[in-house]
């Protein structure tokens, strides 16, 4: 994101807090987790959750966490809500339906919310222990945040006027598999000359097939970078007319194009102003979810498309390092990257799930590395479903897992075929699209007092806030 | 991997129970080593100066213990008799502040054991506990028969933590009329907050001891500041009301009719919440949230 000169002063204002919570060992993170819609990132926040109380009551559903707080963890506990604008992150209503008779999922996020836990933990030096009488334990808050994925995609539109932006969006819709899919729109649009005049009818027309394009990209083309978010997920206010513009072959000029960019600058500052400057200008731990398998089995375009997403939004992200991140302690210190829905892959695979993943961030995770920020890469089920199984196929044996499915609650076995240990080379395509079936959760305690089975998340949290404990 | 099937596949099965991991009793409690304490430092300094500190004194006092016994019996017997009792008091200075902030760990050892669900050690606490509090002591032999946590909380909520509460809240009543008298006369602001200050850790103190805690200099310190972190944190909804009132009582056409008694209210309010909050923070049960 820009320098913002207010920005600064406000990461200045909160040096002196920030720094006395350190001291007397009680500091806030924000911990930011992002990631592309449908990457899962409420059922993330779920399952860390419930893990991080039920570990607070004794249970080991984090060994890793658990050893790196070299097991002085003492207790985790929601912290009250006081008297935040924002909707509370509803742990227990997501739990309550995962495990309900029939679970459901999280339906997709359409707005903002938000939590705070704390983890109580023993002091650890003898001095500290000695005195953890008098000036208390140790503490750490954890801020989360939950959100529409579709909006972080508007994060790299910040830097960008109408007319940058109507030339990125376009250039990603000509690509041959989009174009198929937004073959109207772009007939559309190329079709208006240069300084069209302004037309309500028009810019109405014009943005119903370009939200039209986007849903067909994101629905049956597995895409995810596009633009604006809020097309896609407007929010709880609905379509509102600031919404209604969309990339123009010509952006330069009065009349309809004039119209198009105020609109577009009006939404980035809103953006900006409701969405970025107040939750993701400043945080200090970032895990980057992504839906590597859902990606792999899209095709190669949306598999390039994922790749290109992430690159742009790490890109627009600070990650530390300069020397006003210093002065002002701002910047993300720690980020791991973590490839969602591993418990879709039998065991042996999922090493190659998480070299794949870490493959298509590269970039970013070079760029943090330049910045001295650690980063790490996990295969990841925030909550597994599924069971390792052998499946006979053209007469061999193969490695598989098996499931319950979503739809008609039958016992499946998918053989996901071979994941990759890099992005793969163009024959690996010739199977064509296919879409992983949703599998139900397993038997859950809808009160959520031992946690909920996962794979890797205690090792997840051991690397990204391990250290502070 | 070459011979290895080219794409996905799906087989279906026949419709079966959900799957379950057992994942309830696969992350059940168990006995974890106490963590080891690490030196850090500070640590280290801190307990070097002490070592010197203390054992220097000591070692000085003994020499001119024995130089003094050199000199004769009386001077000798009347110099031991002054180190020692001097040493004497220091030690049981030292030894209460210890045990007070013992006292308070216990709690948090209880609170803890409740939290997760430990019977063995909850039950082990609620008895140590029961064993000095007057309210609770008829209670010992249920605690020991209680089956759950949730049965020794039902057991000491109802009985001896109620009373205890009722008990609290009456001191809670005495020190808000005392700070209403004394802020609604008192001649200035300055005053009002040492008055408010002072009446406020004696309100703290009292509402310890009735938990069986008797806190030293060091205890009250610690317990002063679980009082107000549970008052920041604990009783949150609290603030709510808290503000209302403080804006009722801060209305224009109120503080003309009222003067200083509103800022008086306002303190015999505080006082009242300081009594919840000072019994919260001494439960050995934590609240349910």
């Amino acid at each position: 994101m820009p320098a913002d000169p207010f920005g600064l002063l406000r990461d200045l204002a909160e040096m002196p807090e920030r720094g006395l919570r350190n001291l007397i060992g009680q500091p806030r993170i924000r911990l930011a987790v992002t990631g592309l819609t449908r990457a899962g990132k409420t059922v993330f926040l779920t399952a860390m959750v419930a893990n991080l109380l039920a570990a607070g009551r004794g249970r080991r559903t984090l060994p890793q966490l658990e050893q790196a707080a070299g097991g002085r963890l003492r207790g985790v506990r929601l912290v009250p809500s006081a008297s935040e604008a924002l909707p509370r992150f509803d742990v227990e209503a997501h739990l309550a339906a995962l495990a309900a008779d029939p679970p459901a999922w999280p339906g997709r996020t359409d707005d903002l919310s938000t939590l705070e836990v704390t983890l109580d933990l023993e002091r650890g030096s003898s001095l500290g222990s000695l005195l953890g009488g008098l000036i208390g334990r140790r503490t750490v808050t954890l801020e989360l945040l939950d959100y529409p994925g579709e909006w972080l995609l508007d994060l790299p539109m910040l830097d960008q006027d109408y007319a940058e932006w109507s030339a990125e969006a376009l250039r990603r819709l000509r690509r041959a598999e989009a174009s198929t899919a937004a073959h109207e729109f772009l007939a559309w649009a190329e079709a208006l000359p240069a300084g069209t005049a302004a037309d309500e009818a028009l810019a109405r027309r014009g943005h119903a097939l370009y939200r039209d394009a986007l849903r067909e990209c994101r629905d049956r083309l597995g895409f995810r970078f596009l633009q604006p978010g809020r097309v896609l997920n407007p929010g709880p206010r609905g379509e509102t007319p600031l919404l209604w513009f969309f990339p123009l072959p010509h952006p330069r000029g009065g009349g309809l194009a004039g119209l198009l960019a105020e609109r577009h600058a009006a939404y980035v500052a809103a953006q900006r102003a409701d969405f970025f400057e107040p939750f993701f200008r400043r945080f200090d731990r970032q895990v980057v979810l992504v839906d590597v398998l859902g990606a792999l089995h899209a095709g190669q375009a949306a598999f390039e498309d994922t790749a290109e997403a992430l690159a742009a939004i790490a890109g627009a992200l600070r990650h530390g390092g300069g020397w006003l991140d210093w002065l002002t302690g701002a910047g993300i210190s720690r980020i791991a990257f973590a490839a969602t829905k591993a418990d879709h892959v039998p065991a042996r695979q999922r090493d190659a799930l998480a070299a794949l993943l870490g493959h298509l961030v590269a970039g970013p995770q070079g760029r943090a590395g330049e910045a001295g920020v650690p980063t790490s890469v996990h295969a990841l089920a925030s909550l597994r479903c599924t069971q390792d199984d052998v499946a006979m196929l053209d007469g061999r044996p193969v490695a598989a897992v098996r499931g319950l499915l979503l739809a008609n609650g039958r016992s499946a076995k998918v053989y996901p075929g071979e994941i990759p240990l890099r992005p793969p080379e163009p024959g690996f395509w010739e199977h064509g699209f296919f879409e992983m079936p949703e599998f139900q959760p397993p038997r859950l305690d809808a009160a959520g007092g031992s946690g909920v089975p996962h794979l890797g998340l205690d090792a997840l949290l051991a690397a990204l806030i391990g250290d502070l404990l | 991997m070459s011979d290895s099937p080219k794409g996905p596949r799906v087989i279906l099965e026949e419709p079966a129970p959900r799957l379950d991991f057992q994942w309830e009793q696969a992350v059940v409690p168990v006995a974890v080593p106490a963590p080891r304490a690490r030196w850090s430092g500070l640590g280290r300094v801190a307990a070097g100066a002490a070592v010197l500190g203390l054992g220097l004194a000591a070692l000085d006092a003994a020499n001119f213990v024995v130089d003094q016994f050199g000199r004769g019996p009386v001077q000798g017997w009347a110099t031991l008799g002054v180190v020692g009792v001097g040493f004497g008091l220091l030690a049981g200075g030292a030894w209460r502040e210890l045990r007070s902030l013992a006292a308070l760990r216990a709690v948090d050892r209880a609170r803890v054991a409740f939290a997760r669900q430990d019977l063995e050690t909850a039950r082990a606490e609620a008895l140590r506990w029961a064993g000095g509090v007057a309210e609770a002591a008829s209670l010992q032999p249920a605690l020991r028969q209680a089956g759950s946590t949730e049965e020794l909380r039902a057991l000491l909520e109802g009985g001896p933590l109620r009373l205890l509460d009722a008990e609290a809240a009456g001191l809670g009543r005495v020190a808000a009329v005392q700070a209403f008298s004394i802020t609604a006369i008192s001649p200035s602001p300055g005053l009002d907050a040492l008055v408010f200050a002072w009446r406020g850790v004696r309100l703290v103190r009292q509402v310890a001891a009735l938990h069986g805690l008797r806190p030293g200099l060091a205890g009250t310190f610690a317990l002063l500041r679980r009082t107000l972190f549970d008052a920041a944190t604990v009783a949150a909804t609290d603030v709510a009301v808290d503000a209302a009132a403080r804006a009722l009582l801060s209305n224009k056409l109120l503080e003309q009719f009222a003067g200083e008694a509103a800022a008086g209210a306002v303190a015999a309010r505080r006082m009242l919440r300081l009594a919840r909050v000072a019994a919260e923070a001494c439960r050995i049960v934590p609240p349910l949230r």
